[in-house]
């Protein structure tokens, strides 16, 4: 099973293409469709995940692949390669796309394009589940490409609104930016080894293939690639505005799987990363500044998906902090954690903004956990989850990347502990303002009301993940489970470390999360907001610089205008006046000048004709004649 | 034996003579029969080079006998022209057939 785990993308692929020609005419538009082929992959995957195990660690990583074509000598191969790290990728996406697929269904209700959205869902799902199972870099480049192209049409799915049309398109740019860097990558790769596929790349490089400065170029456009998806400073933009989407798409894409896919290619390519010099360290610093950044700025933020945004680019940065330390264990252990509990966290917004009948401002917000106390129970297990509190879910991954980050000097573990405080005190924020307190608005409270068992049904078992993912990086856990070892033994199978529990680490963590958690209640707890007043007032212009994301769009905006309108204006003079009105038009404009001034030599007049002849022949005569002698 | 190159000198006159009545003259039967001359010089010559340079083979003189032949069906073609002309212009003067012009 495990070697023909491509089912697993071909379902939701059929499923995308009925749905697409045929789902508007189908009994409920198709939403059955999309939940049945959603628990279809989950189902699958565990006779995947079963298989897979009864293999054992020996047959690792099953490979299958067809030949596709061949040019000459060079055969292009494309199939698939199941190693541990897929494994997580495959458990995250079934897992999180069943859940969006069963909450969309309420969330969506009564949307326009009811049937085409859950179509692109499963086209998203489809290029996903391709992108991780992929055994070389060329049919992966394809999946980056059709994620990048659903999440583009998912983001702007109200098109009607024009802000929807903008980020869609500012999320599509910005990541092609970093896409262009990948395929350079891997053109580079190819060139330097004539391989596409993963494995035989990284043994050509181990084997000294490619140069240290050539390997290390090319590492950092593979990297450019990884920070555009996985919305990494500076390509973080597209992420906020990707809000614009419905929100099941949000915890989807835009939390749990395609931004991560950043991630997942970088700890797939870690062995290769590892012996490009300081690539690895370019990593980390890119990790720990993005997650910095956007923990401060997620402070300033009042939408409560924004701030959700925010908290997933800085949670992005730890899994690329890990990374950079070289633990792909904790990065990929980060990414199985947060996926849960940040698909939770989405959702939960998500019921909020349909249990409130579309209000997602906190400053309407408040005191909501009366009116939808299963929603907010789950959502305080998930911000509990992303806080870090000991045992949930994120406190075991978040552990791992400070205890990878320990040996790469004081300076990255100090900040990433500020980061992980950051992240409790937005998520204090967030959750106060969101369901503590009184209504700060009659109006929205007095609508509000628990949303459908569809909606909380996800919401519940999510919450269930997010208190037990974390133990699968126990020993005992995951061998019960049949996984060899833990979490960090089973993705890292050739760089075992085996997973103890430093209780220096979890008592330092707690103090993270109680400093951080008890920070942000102490400023916003029972809906007051006189002190964070006083704080924004004490430095405003600090507060306007959070408030304004550091400038970064207005930066961007900048030089959109100034620069690459300013150039294209020119390129336009260029066009218009040298190649449109002398090269073209002139030409056309010669011609006809010549025909109007040459037309009077034809009088019609035989005589004049032959005259012609015999002077011209009379003067060719005597030219060659001269030049002859 | 008369020079070869008394036959190119008169063929060379001749070729002349042709040139000239198609310049000079007016009337389109005129101009013709100067074509005529003309194709008749280097038909002269072709015969000419023939005898003398190469006696063994008649390839001057096939290519004589084809201008002639040619020769034949351009007059018919335009004698039937100039007669459509005259029909039409109660004239021959080619300088009055000037309709052809931008």
């Amino acid at each position: 099973m495990a070697e023909h785990a491509w089912i697993l993308a071909a379902v939701p692929g059929i499923a995308f293409i009925v749905m697409a020609a045929f789902g508007r005419n189908l009994p409920r538009q198709g939403d059955w469709l999309a939940v049945l082929c959603a628990t279809a992959i989950f189902a699958l995957f565990f006779a995947v995940l079963a298989n897979f195990l009864n293999l054992g660690g020996d047959s690792w990583p099953i490979q299958n692949s067809i030949e596709w074509t061949a040019i000459g000598d060079f055969e292009l191969n494309m199939g698939i390669a199941v190693d541990p790290i897929t494994m997580v990728m495959l458990a995250v996406i079934t897992t999180v796309a069943l859940m969006v697929n069963i909450f969309s269904v309420g969330y969506m209700k009564g949307e326009p394009r009811y049937w085409w959205y859950f179509a692109v869902l499963q086209l998203f799902v489809a290029s996903m589940l391709m992108l991780v199972l992929a055994d070389n870099l060329l049919l992966l480049y394809v999946a980056w490409e059709l994620v990048g192209l659903s999440s583009f049409l998912l983001i702007g799915h109200y098109w009607e609104r024009r802000s929807a049309v903008e980020a869609a398109k500012k999320a599509f740019i910005t990541t092609r930016v970093g896409d262009v860097g990948l395929l350079i990558g891997i053109i580079l790769f190819w060139e330097a080894t004539g391989t596409f596929n993963i494995l035989e790349i990284t043994e050509h490089v181990k084997n000294g293939a490619i140069g240290d400065t050539r390997l290390f170029v090319t590492m950092m456009f593979i990297l450019l690639g990884a920070m555009g998806k996985s919305a990494q400073l500076p390509f973080h933009v597209w992420l906020p505005d990707a809000m614009e989407g419905p929100t099941p798409v949000s915890a989807l894409i835009h939390a749990a799987t395609m931004v991560v896919a950043g991630v997942y290619l970088v700890a797939r390519m870690l062995p290769v990363f590892e012996l490009a010099g300081d690539a690895l360290t370019v990593v980390m610093v890119v990790g720990l500044l993005t997650a910095l950044f956007s923990g401060v700025v997620a402070f300033a933020q009042t939408d409560i998906k924004k701030v959700l945004a925010y908290s997933t680019v800085s949670q992005l940065g730890f899994m690329f902090v890990a990374l950079g330390a070289g633990y792909a264990s904790a990065g990929m252990f980060h990414l199985f954690t947060h996926a849960f509990f940040k698909a939770l966290l989405f959702l939960g917004a998500g019921a909020v903004i349909i249990g409130t009948h579309h209000h997602q401002e906190m400053g309407q917000l408040g005191g909501l956990w009366r009116k939808m106390p299963i929603t907010a129970a789950t959502f305080l297990i998930g911000s509990l989850a992303l806080a870090g509190l000991f045992p949930l879910a994120g406190f075991w991954s978040k552990d791992e990347i400070l205890h990878a980050v320990e040996g790469q000097g004081t300076w990255a573990f100090f900040l990433l502990s500020i980061a992980a405080i950051m992240t409790a005190f937005y998520t204090a924020r967030l959750f106060i303002r969101t369901f503590l307190g009184k209504p700060r608005d009659e109006e929205v409270a007095s609508h509000t009301s628990e949303v459908s068992p569809v909606m909380t049904l996800p919401l519940v078992f999510l919450a269930f993940m997010s208190i037990v993912a974390g133990f699968f990086i126990f020993h005992d856990f995951g061998s019960a489970l049949g996984f060899p070892g833990g979490f960090s033994e089973f993705v890292f199978l050739h760089y075992p470390s085996a997973f103890h529990v430093d209780w220096g680490l979890v008592g330092l963590s707690t103090v993270l999360f109680v400093v951080g958690t008890f920070g942000g209640a102490w400023l916003y707890w029972n809906g007051r907001l006189d002190r964070s007043t006083v704080l924004a007032e004490w430095q405003p212009k600090v507060y306007e610089m959070v408030q304004r994301k550091f400038y970064f769009d207005d930066l961007y905006q900048f030089l959109i205008d100034r620069v690459v309108l300013g150039f294209s204006y020119l390129v336009s003079w260029f066009d218009r006046f040298a190649v449109n009105d002398t090269g073209v038009d002139g030409s056309a404009t010669m011609t006809g000048y010549t025909g109007f001034v040459l037309k009077h030599l034809q009088t019609g007049k035989v005589p004049n004709y032959a005259m012609a002849i015999a002077v011209g022949v009379v003067a060719l005569t005597l030219i060659s004649l001269a030049v002859g002698s | 034996m008369v020079p070869m190159e008394n036959y190119l000198i008169l063929s060379g006159i001749l070729f002349s003579l042709g040139v000239y009545g198609v310049l000079a003259r007016r009337n389109a039967v005129l101009v013709l029969m100067s074509v005529e001359l003309m194709l008749n010089a280097v038909s002269l010559n072709f015969v000419a080079f023939s005898a003398y340079l190469d006696p063994d083979k008649a390839t001057g003189i096939i290519f004589a006998v084809f201008v002639i032949a040619v020769a034949a069906a351009e007059v018919g073609l335009a004698l039937a022209i100039v007669i459509r002309l005259f029909r039409n212009r109660s004239t021959a003067n080619v300088d009055e057939a000037a309709t052809m012009r931008w």
